[in-house]
C-alpha cells in the first residue's frame, strides 16, 4: 500500500477513534458528576457516622453556611451561583479548599491560588459536614497511598511527561490552556495535593482513575512532582522559570548580546565627529587594496 | 626571540612584504564597527566549547536504559545521544559549563550577527563596492540559524525532539517535493534512527567548515574594499582613517576577545539555559505544553502559531497551512534582504562607489523601512510566546493571539512614520544626539558667577578644577579640560585655549597619534 493510500485509510479511523474517546470522556466525567458509587473504594459508602471521622459535622455546618451556602446552596446542592458538592467526595472539598480555590472571590473567574481561608482542622470539619450529606467520591488518600519511600521517581517522570506536561509543561511551570483556562504551575504543591487532583480532575483537568494511573504509579508521579520538579539541586545556575527559550532568548540577546556591546562601546572609539576635521589618525587610500597601505 | 623567529620564517616564506602591509593595515575602530568582531569572536568560542562537547557527545538514536547518576531517570528508556548529554552535564568535570557557554555563545553570536547587520543596514554600508559581501554576511546569518536549530536538536530531549517533528513536517508542506525531500534527509519517516548522527555531522563538520570559509571571505573582502567609516576627522572617499591593525587595533581587537569570552563565561557558569534533565527524553507520543525554539528561529515559530489555517488546493495537490510561515516566509525574508542592495541601487539609481557611511537620519526612509521591517520580526518573536504570555498575563491565549494578528500589520506601520519624523527632526537639531558637555561654574575674583561649557568629550573625565587664584587672567585655564592639564601642567594650558584642548585630549587617550617608532 502507498502512504497515500494508507493515509486514506488512517485518517477516517484516526477520526472515528479520537470521537469515540471523546464520547467515552465526556459522559465518563458526567458519569462521575452525577454522583456514581466512587471511582476509588466503591465499597465504601460515607453515613454521617463516617463522615465525622474527618472532623465534627456541626462545626463544618456552621462554616458552610457562612462561607459556601450562598453559592452552593445550604444543603449543599447547587444554586445558579454555584454546582451542587453532593457525592463530589471528600478529596474534592479538601483539594479546592487547601488549594485556597473556595471560596471564590468573583463568580466567573477560574479559581486561582491563594492561602486557603482556613485552617487545616476547619477544613476537615467541612469535609466532614459536606460527605455527611451524600455518600461518593474520592476519600482523602490514608497516609499509606501517600507514602513516597519506595516510589519509582523515574516512572513518575515518565508518566508526568506523557500525562501531565500536555498542559502543566514538562517544568511543571504551568501555562495558559484554550478557552482562557490555564494549567496552574506545580511548584510548591503538596502530596495530598497532588493525588487528590489527579484523582477527581479540578474543572478543566480530566480524572485520572486507578485504572489509568495505579497506585503505585500516582506515587511516583507524586514523588517526582513534591521531590524533583523543582529541583532544588538543579544545576546550571540561575532558572529562568521553566519557560524555556523564549526566556533564555531574552536572556541572551539583552544580557549576552547586550553586555558585548557595551563591552564595545568601552572598548571602542565613541567620539563625535563632525567639529573635529583636523585629527590626526593614520591614512590610508582605499582604492589601492594590499599594495598602497600607507606606511 | 621573537625577532630570532621572525628572521628565520622571512628569509623562508619573504613574509615581511605582504605581512609588513598587512600589519599596517587601517581599521577605523568606531565601536559600533566592532560589532561584526563580537560574532566572529562568538565564532570562535562556539568552536572551542564545541570541540570540548563533541568528546563526549554520542550521536546516537540507540534506544538504551538509563543507568547513570540523575536519579529521576533511573530505568527510563532514552537514546545514547540524550544520555551522553546528561552525563555530559552531570559527570563530565566542567561539562555543564561548557554546554551552557556554548549554548549561550550560539544565543550571543545570532544575536551579534543580527545587531552587525543592523549596523550596516541602517548606515547604509553595503553599497556598491561592498554589495557582495553584504551577501555573503546574509548567507552567514542563515547558515548559523540553521546550524543553532541542528545543535539545539542534538540532545535528543523532549522539546527540541518536538522541534525536529515540526521540522519534519514543515519540510513534507513543500509543494510536490516536500515528502521526497524530508524522507530524504530524515533517511525514512520520522523519528527514524538517522536523524541524530546526520545533524551532528551537519553541526559539526559540514556548516562550521561553510561557515568558516564565508567567514575567510567575508574578512578579505573587508580587506579588499577597505573598511567604510564615517564622516569627519579627515575622512574622505578616497582614504581610511584610524588605527593600524599592529599594534593598536590588535591590542584592542584581543582584548575584546577576551571580553565576549568573559560575557559568555559568565552567562554560562551563573544562568541555566536548556536543563535539558528536567525535560526529560524525546518519546514521539509525548507532548509538553510551551513548547518554544531558540529565539533565532522563534519568529519562525511565532509565524506558524499566528497564521490562520489557511490551505490551497491545486489541482492534485494541497498546499498545507505549514508551508506559507514556515517555507514561504523565510524564502521571501532571505531574498529580499540579499537583494536589498541592487533593490535600492534601482530605487535611488545611485550607483556609485561610497566608502563614507551615512548616519541614520540622513536617509529617513531608508532608517524607516529598516525599523518598520525589524519591528515586524520582532512581533513575529513575541509571537512565539503567545501561551507564556497568556500565563503570565492572565488573559486568554485566543485574545493574545489575535493581538498578535494584528499587530504585525499595526506596529510596522506605526513604526515607519515615527522613525521618520524622528530621523527628520534629528536632522534639524544640530547637537541631537550628541552626549552632553559639561557645565562649569566660575567664580571670578570680584565673587560673580558665570557659566562655561567645557571642552570635555565624552570618554574623558570630568575636568579637574583647582582652587581659582584670586586675581589675574588664569580663568581661562579652568575652560580646558582636564586632559589638557595632565599634557601641559595645570595654567600652562590657558593660553592655548580650546584649540589646545581638543588636540590634546586626542593626544592624551593614544589611540589615534602613534608613537614614531611603530610608524
Ligand atoms: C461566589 C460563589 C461561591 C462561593 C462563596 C463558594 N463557591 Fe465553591 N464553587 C463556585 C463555583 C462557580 C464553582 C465551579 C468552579 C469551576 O468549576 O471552575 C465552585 C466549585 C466548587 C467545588 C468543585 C466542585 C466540582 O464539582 O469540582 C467545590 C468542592 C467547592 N466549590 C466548594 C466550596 C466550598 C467548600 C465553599 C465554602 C468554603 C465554596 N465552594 C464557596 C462558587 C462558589
Ligand atoms: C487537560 C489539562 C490537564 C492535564 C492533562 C493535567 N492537568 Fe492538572 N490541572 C489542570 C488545570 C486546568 C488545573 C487547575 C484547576 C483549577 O484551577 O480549578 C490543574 C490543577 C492541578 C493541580 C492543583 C495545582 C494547585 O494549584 O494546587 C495539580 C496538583 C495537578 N493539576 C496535577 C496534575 C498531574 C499530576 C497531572 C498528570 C497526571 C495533571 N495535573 C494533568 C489541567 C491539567
Amino acid at each position: 500500500m502507498t502512504t497515500r493510500a494508507l493515509r486514506r485509510v488512517l485518517v477516517p479511523f484516526a477520526v472515528v477513534v479520537l470521537a469515540v474517546a471523546l464520547g467515552v470522556f465526556v459522559l465518563g466525567r458526567s458519569h462521575v458528576q452525577a454522583g456514581s458509587p466512587a471511582m476509588e473504594n466503591p465499597g465504601i459508602q460515607l453515613t454521617a457516622s463516617a463522615a465525622s471521622r474527618y472532623g465534627s459535622i456541626t462545626e463544618g455546618r456552621t462554616l458552610f453556611e457562612a462561607s459556601c451556602s450562598a453559592c452552593h446552596g445550604a444543603g449543599a446542592q447547587g444554586s445558579a451561583l454555584g454546582p451542587s458538592l453532593l457525592a463530589r467526595g471528600a478529596a474534592t472539598i479538601d483539594l479546592w479548599l487547601s488549594t485556597g480555590w473556595m471560596p471564590l472571590a468573583e463568580p466567573t473567574a477560574q479559581p486561582v491560588n491563594k492561602p486557603p481561608r482556613f485552617d487545616r482542622q476547619q477544613i476537615l470539619d467541612i469535609v466532614a459536614f459536606v460527605t455527611s450529606l451524600a455518600p461518593g467520591g474520592v476519600s482523602i488518600p490514608s497516609a499509606a497511598a501517600l507514602n513516597l519511600k519506595t516510589a519509582d521517581v523515574a516512572q513518575g517522570f515518565d508518566l508526568f511527561s506523557l500525562n501531565c506536561a500536555p498542559c502543566h509543561t514538562i517544568t511543571g511551570a504551568g501555562d495558559a490552556l484554550a478557552d482562557g483556562y490555564h494549567a496552574p504551575p506545580l511548584h510548591g504543591v503538596t502530596a495530598r495535593q497532588v493525588y487528590e487532583a489527579v484523582r477527581t480532575g479540578p474543572s478543566n483537568m480530566p480524572p485520572f482513575g486507578p485504572r489509568q494511573i495505579t497506585p503505585a504509579q500516582l506515587r511516583g508521579i507524586i514523588k517526582y512532582v513534591t521531590q524533583e520538579i523543582e529541583h532544588p539541586a538543579s544545576p546550571g545556575g540561575i532558572s529562568l522559570g521553566g519557560v524555556g527559550p523564549v526566556a533564555e532568548g531574552f536572556v541572551g540577546l539583552f544580557v549576552g548580546t547586550g553586555a558585548c556591546l557595551l563591552a564595545a562601546f568601552w572598548v571602542g572609539d565613541r567620539t563625535e565627529r563632525e567639529d573635529d576635521e583636523h585629527g590626526g589618525g593614520q591614512e590610508e587610500d582605499p582604492k589601492d587594496g594590499l599594495e598602497g597601505a600607507h606606511v | 626571540m621573537i625577532d630570532a623567529v621572525y628572521g628565520w620564517l622571512d628569509d623562508r616564506l619573504n613574509i615581511s612584504g605582504s605581512g609588513r602591509k598587512l600589519v599596517n593595515k587601517i581599521f577605523p575602530d568606531h565601536w559600533s564597527f566592532m560589532l561584526g568582531e563580537i560574532a566572529l569572536y562568538s565564532f570562535v568560542i562556539l568552536l572551542a566549547t564545541g570541540v570540548f562537547l563533541s568528546l563526549y557527545f554520542i550521536p546516537s538514536s540507540k534506544q538504551i536504559v538509563y543507568t547513570g547518576s540523575y536519579v529521576p531517570l533511573r530505568g527510563l528508556h532514552v537514546s545514547e545521544a540524550y544520555a551522553s548529554t546528561i552525563a555530559l552535564s552531570f559527570n563530565v568535570r566542567a561539562g555543564l559549563l561548557m554546554r551552557q557557554m556554548h549554548h549561550w555563545s550560539a544565543n550571543i553570536f545570532l544575536g551579534a550577527i543580527v545587531v552587525h547587520m543592523c549596523r550596516v543596514f541602517f548606515t547604509s554600508g553595503f553599497r556598491r563596492p561592498r554589495e557582495l559581501n553584504w551577501i555573503i554576511g546574509v548567507n552567514l546569518l542563515i547558515l548559523a540559524i540553521f546550524n543553532g536549530f541542528l545543535g539545539y536538536s542534538l540532545p535528543d530531549d523532549l522539546i527540541s525532539g518536538t522541534g525536529i517533528r515540526i521540522s519534519f513536517s514543515i519540510l513534507e508542506s513543500i509543494p510536490f517535493v516536500g515528502s521526497y525531500l524530508a524522507t530524504f534527509l530524515f533517511g525514512g519517516q520520522f523519528p527514524g534512527s538517522a536523524i541524530i548522527p546526520r545533524f551532528f555531522i551537519i553541526h559539526v563538520l559540514i556548516l562550521p567548515a561553510i561557515i568558516a570559509g564565508l567567514l575567510g571571505a567575508h574578512l578579505a573582502l573587508i580587506v579588499r574594499n577597505k573598511h567604510t567609516q564615517f564622516r569627519g576627522r579627515g575622512a574622505t572617499e578616497k582614504n581610511v582613517v584610524g588605527a593600524p591593525l599592529w599594534p593598536t587595533f590588535f591590542a584592542k581587537t584581543n582584548g575584546f576577545l577576551f571580553l565576549v569570552a568573559a560575557v559568555t563565561a559568565i552567562l554560562g557558569a551563573a544562568v541555566q539555559i536548556n536543563p535539558i534533565w528536567l525535560y526529560g527524553p524525546y518519546v514521539p507520543y509525548h507532548v509538553s505544553y510551551a513548547v518554544q525554539p531558540d529565539w533565532y528561529m522563534g519568529w519562525l515559530d511565532g509565524a506558524l502559531r499566528i497564521m490562520p489555517s489557511w490551505e490551497i488546493h491545486l489541482p492534485g495537490h494541497m498546499v498545507p497551512n505549514a508551508f506559507f510561515p514556515a517555507i514561504l516566509l523565510p524564502g521571501v525574508t532571505f531574498t529580499l534582504l540579499m537583494a536589498w542592495p541592487f533593490v535600492e541601487q534601482r530605487i535611488t539609481g545611485d550607483r556609485l562607489e561610497h566608502h563614507l557611511l551615512e548616519r541614520p537620519r540622513d536617509r529617513p526612509h531608508h532608517t524607516a523601512l529598516g525599523a518598520a521591517t525589524l519591528s515586524f520580526y520582532f512581533v513575529l518573536f513575541g509571537a512565539s510566546a503567545t501561551d507564556v504570555l497568556a500565563n503570565y498575563l492572565s488573559v486568554s491565549l485566543n485574545f493574545v493571539l489575535w493581538f498578535f494578528r494584528i499587530a504585525i500589520f499595526v506596529v510596522p506601520l506605526v513604526i515607519y512614520p515615527m522613525t521618520l519624523k524622528i530621523c527628520r527632526e534629528l536632522q534639524h537639531t544640530p547637537g541631537g544626539g550628541k552626549t552632553k558637555r559639561h557645565n562649569i561654574v566660575l567664580r571670578s575674583p570680584e565673587g560673580g558667577y558665570s557659566t562655561v561649557v567645557s571642552q570635555a568629550r565624552p570618554g574623558d573625565e570630568p575636568p579637574v578644577l583647582e582652587p581659582v587664584p584670586l586675581d589675574g587672567p588664569e580663568l581661562v585655564g579652568a575652560m580646558a579640560t582636564g586632559a589638557d592639564r595632565r599634557s601641559s601642567g595645570p595654567l600652562g594650558a590657558a593660553a592655548t585655549g580650546q584649540g589646545g584642548g581638543v588636540a590634546g585630549a586626542s593626544r592624551a587617550r593614544g589611540v589615534f597619534r602613534i608613537p614614531r617608532s611603530y610608524r
